[in-house]
């Protein structure tokens, strides 16, 4: 991503107030709905998004909770609901989602996801982590599995779903381990057996009385 | 749909072996003495292995007792008696047995299962009194299960597996209900309960598709009304992972109660008797036996 600061036309290391009254300033400037059908619309939208990512790295780094939610009351008091500000406002709660599942607060975590409408790869991977705790391991592989095909280069999402086929290989292994030796066993046996009719064709005798 | 839960014989060691078969003739003395002789014929493995597990958790001594059975007559055998765990075994034994027997009246109103039913209902009321609370319950989520089977749509496989999957978490959390270790022993018996009710749909799968009756698998997961063969093809490796899953959880629950005896047991059945079963069941649905298969791989490599 580019400077986030040249994004937001401040200067680096300014104070987190500068920051927020420069997006403000850019987002009044470029915010989508006052182009109607214009065609910079679709510039304006991309625009915002850029400055949208470059706004919540920067308030990452310094902390965050008050500046995250000054930045949502400008949203809705603009009712401005465009796929990039519903973003904005997912991750907040996608964040809380992911404490809840951390605290086992499984009930709560499920029915925040069951109230959103945009079905993200996050989406899917959060839902399938709240059906893995309610041992749901059906819907739960489809879960994760959607959410590895929606964005095949999340390592958290593809380290989650090779650990629910792992997890079975290592239990089936165990009984398989087992059971195929005993085969191999019964092999050698045979394979003795064999060696003994051979022999005795021969006139000679491995195992005698045989 | 009961019986599947069953230790795999050949990895165990004969004390072992004895020792679940002293708590399977327990378990039907413990039916007999405090229900009679009828409800012993609802005998079953799968409560064999709840007595074992419950058992295991209390530090209470195993006592052995020397008999001839009835049904056996020519051999003297050992029972395991006086023994809480047993108890408790024999009256979840009998509970299910009943409610089961009321489904079936309900369902296909033969004459056989409406009269057993009577007379297991005529036992069940000497049952002791802080039993209730699993009375009641079996008896709502069996209904439940009844419901959600007559109206199956848009239900998905997890969702209705759950009923009897959270029934069986209870019913073996309930013996222990103050203890540190109930989320545990809940989460056990959850995983093995969606076990044996998905198996058991699995295992009755043919003989469902060919007199068009309710099944789990089939109706929920056949969208295409395939026939037997090419969807038990299609189907299997997604019920393999299911099952392998849940016997999987259920070992890791099992590692993290605090066991006090039959180790060997529980590990047995938890381990491989669970694996096992799934091959048999898997293998005979294709029409393969599995020990022939194993031959004759190793016969090419002769």
């Amino acid at each position: 991503m580019a400077n986030p600061y040249e994004i937001l036309g401040v200067r680096e290391g300014s104070s987190k107030e500068d920051i927020k009254k420069a997006y403000r300033e850019q987002a009044k400037k470029y915010h989508p709905d006052q182009y109607g059908d214009n065609p910079l619309k679709d510039l304006a939208e991309e625009k915002m998004q850029e400055l949208n990512e470059a706004y919540d790295s920067l308030m990452k780094n310094t902390s965050s909770s008050n500046s995250y939610q000054s930045s949502n009351t400008y949203n809705s008091s603009n009712n401005y609901n465009s796929s990039s500000n519903d973003d904005h406002t997912n991750r907040d709660i996608y964040q809380s989602i992911r404490m809840d599942l951390n605290s086992g607060n499984i009930p709560s975590a499920e029915q925040k996801l069951g109230s959103m409408n945009t079905k993200t790869a996050e989406w899917n991977y959060l839902m399938g982590m709240v059906h893995l705790k309610k041992s749901w391991h059906d819907s739960a592989y489809n879960f994760i599995s959607k959410a590895c095909s929606m964005e095949p280069n999340n390592i958290e999402y593809r380290r989650s779903f090779n650990e629910l086929n792992t997890r079975n290989s290592n239990y089936r292994d165990n009984y398989y381990g087992r059971r195929n030796n005993d085969s191999g066993m019964g092999n050698m046996c045979l394979n003795i057996w064999c060696a003994d009719s051979l022999c005795e064709c021969l006139g000679g005798d491995i195992i005698s009385g045989c | 749909m009961f019986g599947y839960v069953t230790p795999c014989k050949m990895e165990m060691k004969i004390k072992d072996y004895e020792k679940f078969k002293a708590y399977y003739c327990g378990l039907c003395n413990s039916i007999k003495n405090s229900y009679g002789n009828l409800p012993r014929l609802t005998l079953n493995y799968d409560m064999t292995f709840l007595a074992v597990l419950l058992d295991s958790l209390g530090d209470n001594k195993i006592i052995f007792t020397k008999f001839s059975c009835a049904i056996h007559p020519l051999k003297k055998r050992i029972m395991i008696n006086n023994n809480a765990a047993l108890d408790y075994a024999a009256f979840c034994n009998t509970t299910l047995a009943y409610y089961k027997l009321m489904d079936d009246v309900q369902d296909n109103k033969t004459m056989k299962s409406k009269v057993f039913s009577l007379f297991l209902k005529n036992y069940l009321t000497k049952s002791k009194v802080e039993y209730n609370d699993v009375m009641m319950y079996t008896k709502e989520k069996l209904l439940l299960i009844n419901t959600l089977e007559a109206n199956y749509n848009g239900v998905s496989i997890d969702e209705l597996s759950h009923v009897f999957a959270d029934l069986t978490g209870f019913i073996i959390s309930f013996y222990y209900k103050d203890a540190a270790f109930k989320e545990d022993l809940y989460w056990l018996g959850y995983n093995l309960g969606k076990w044996i009710y998905i198996i058991d749909a699995y295992d009755d799968l043919e003989k469902d598709i060919k007199s068009d009756s309710f099944n789990a698998i089939n109706s929920l997961l056949n969208r295409n009304n395939l026939d037997f063969k090419s969807f038990s093809k299609c189907i299997k490796p997604r019920i393999d992972y299911i099952l392998t899953t849940c016997a999987e959880q259920c070992l890791k629950y099992l590692n993290s109660l605090p066991l006090i005896k039959n180790e060997d047991i529980l590990y047995n059945i938890l381990e491989l008797g669970l694996m096992e079963k799934m091959n048999v069941v898997f293998n005979k649905n294709l029409g393969v036996d599995y020990i022939k298969g194993v031959e004759y791989k190793d016969g090419k490599s002769l």
